[in-house]
């Protein structure tokens, strides 16, 4: 079932989400996909990071709305949001690659990764307001915390689109690369990523997340205590060993 | 007490705080950190002092994170009071009523990296490299980094800098607004002077009030964030500016 609306390959310790482009999937179908990925993903041990992709030119694309009730879209919203959290929380870095219009779900499941990279055909926005309607998986919230508030309510506004190169000026991208050679440039950024310490990676990202929305002083007691627990770890004892040795260290996140 | 890893020096009411750890990188060991703290001290209480700039200069490094052979056999303990010491710099840093400028002038890495974050205003000279590669020997930061980079580039750009472990120039380092400026290397010591010496001259209690102000619109809500800024707004006509002082 899963498999119809995206894909996921192994390669090592690398998985690849093939999110399907431009099928314009109903959303809740794409999510219930989504949400079975990641439960697996966090479990899987040698799975060190996840890049999500899309195809023939297009990152993700849904159907649009069909009519709803007002409880069935606050429960969509509620799923959606859960799946989200989901991929934020998976423990693993997550990048994004990004080409085509990047709106909708494709744009709050871009914002949920630890960054993204696109090629020079993307596009950004949240096109909703046309139709009286609001990015609902956390988008406005994640947009908000990553690009400051008057840009987010400019895209929320107008619901213009924005290019590659604004997107990359505004910090929404980290990088920018070729349409051809996007995959494999995420790919191999994606691969040096995870080289390093997995239970550093993952330790790192929690606190950023969890730091983030709270005030400097307690966020900085969380870093101390997570550095001190670093000290517990194979990581640390082999990464500062093969340091020392100038040879490749060998992580096992533990 | 003298000092062994760094030098101060006052003129033009600005002081020169320069580390010098007798290498090539300025290591931020348990030493190097207490000297900068008892250094802050002293050019906190001088009050010939409107300005303090912090830097590597004329060395290869600004400073890099703690030395890795003193680090690798750390217990979790020895950690935790590790990077407890080097947050009460960081603190001690934010709290001091004159502002400091980093002057990045070469390498900084690591806990260096979170030096810089500590200063009011970076500037960094186009051979200044930068990095964070605590991923890298499996470690996060203790130093206050994994929280003050995200607020300074934003979320994406910091967790980018951890994860990758990358190595980034002057450039991309000012692009993700992690320097406010950046100067060419055969200028730079003439451009940060001038700027230090430009700030020394202000009237230091609207400088420390400056200081207060922006350090606590990030964690206070406006209204609060406001009515200090009412209250900094009357002091300032209280006496002459050289006479105010804040505590």
């Amino acid at each position: 079932m899963s498999e119809r609306y995206c894909r996921l390959e192994l390669d090592g310790p690398i998985a690849r989400l093939r999110l399907p482009g431009g099928a314009q999937l109903s959303r809740q179908a794409l999510l219930e996909a989504l949400r079975r990925h990641f439960d697996h993903l966090a479990e899987k041990e040698e799975v060190r990071g996840l890049l999500l992709c899309g195809q023939d030119g297009q990152f993700c694309r849904t159907a649009s709305d069909q009519l709803m009730t007002p409880f069935e879209a606050s429960r969509l919203a509620g799923f959606g949001q859960q799946v989200l959290f989901a991929l934020e929380g998976c423990g693993k870095p997550v990048l994004a690659a990004l080409s085509g219009e990047v709106t909708g779900l494709g744009l709050e499941l871009a914002l949920a990764c630890s960054f993204m990279v696109a090629d020079r055909t993307a596009q950004f926005g949240f096109p909703e307001i046309v139709h009286g309607r609001l990015p609902a998986f956390g988008g406005t919230q994640r947009l908000t915390r990553l690009v400051g508030r008057a840009l987010a309510k400019q895209l929320l506004f107008s619901g213009e689109l924005i290019l590659a190169d604004e997107a990359l000026r505004v910090r929404l991208v980290n990088r920018l690369y070729e349409p051809a050679e996007l995959e494999q440039e995420a790919l191999s950024l994606l691969r040096r990523i995870c080289s390093r310490s997995p239970f550093a990676l993952r330790v790192g990202g929690e606190v950023v997340d969890a730091g983030y929305d709270i005030d400097l002083k307690t966020a900085c007691l969380l870093e101390r205590d997570a550095f001190a627990l670093c000290f517990a770890s194979h990581d640390q004892a082999e990464g500062m060993a093969s340091f020392l040795e100038k040879r490749e260290p060998q992580f096992t996140g533990s | 007490m003298p000092y062994k890893k760094l030098h101060i020096e006052v003129r033009n009411r600005v002081g020169y705080l320069r580390l010098d750890g007798g290498s090539r990188f300025n290591k931020l060991s348990v030493t190097t950190i207490r000297e900068l703290k008892r250094a802050f001290t002293q050019l906190e209480e001088d009050d010939g002092v409107g300005c303090i700039l912090l830097s590597g200069w004329p060395g290869e490094s600004f400073a890099v994170g703690a030395d890795i052979g003193q680090m690798r056999p750390f217990t979790p303990l020895d950690a935790f009071h590790f990077a407890g010491l080097g947050q009460s710099l960081f603190v001690q840093m934010e709290r001091c009523p004159t502002p400091i400028i980093g002057a990045l002038n070469g390498i900084t890495m690591g806990g260096g990296c979170d030096l810089a974050l500590a200063c009011d205003i970076r500037i960094a000279s186009d051979k200044a490299l930068i990095a964070h590669p605590g991923a890298r020997l499996g470690i996060i930061t203790g130093f206050c980094g994994t929280q003050k980079l995200p607020r300074q580039v934003g979320k994406n750009r910091a967790r980018e800098v951890f994860l990758t472990c990358d190595r980034y120039d002057a450039r991309d380092a000012l692009q993700m607004g992690l320097v406010d400026r950046v100067v060419a290397a055969d200028r730079f010591w003439a451009e940060v002077t001038h700027l230090a010496e430009r700030i020394a001259a202000m009237p230091p209690s609207a400088l420390a009030w400056a200081k207060r102000l922006v350090n606590m619109a990030e964690d206070t809500d406006l209204q609060s964030g406001c009515l200090a800024e009412q209250g900094a707004a009357a002091q300032s006509f209280c006496c002459t500016p050289a006479g105010l002082q804040i505590s």
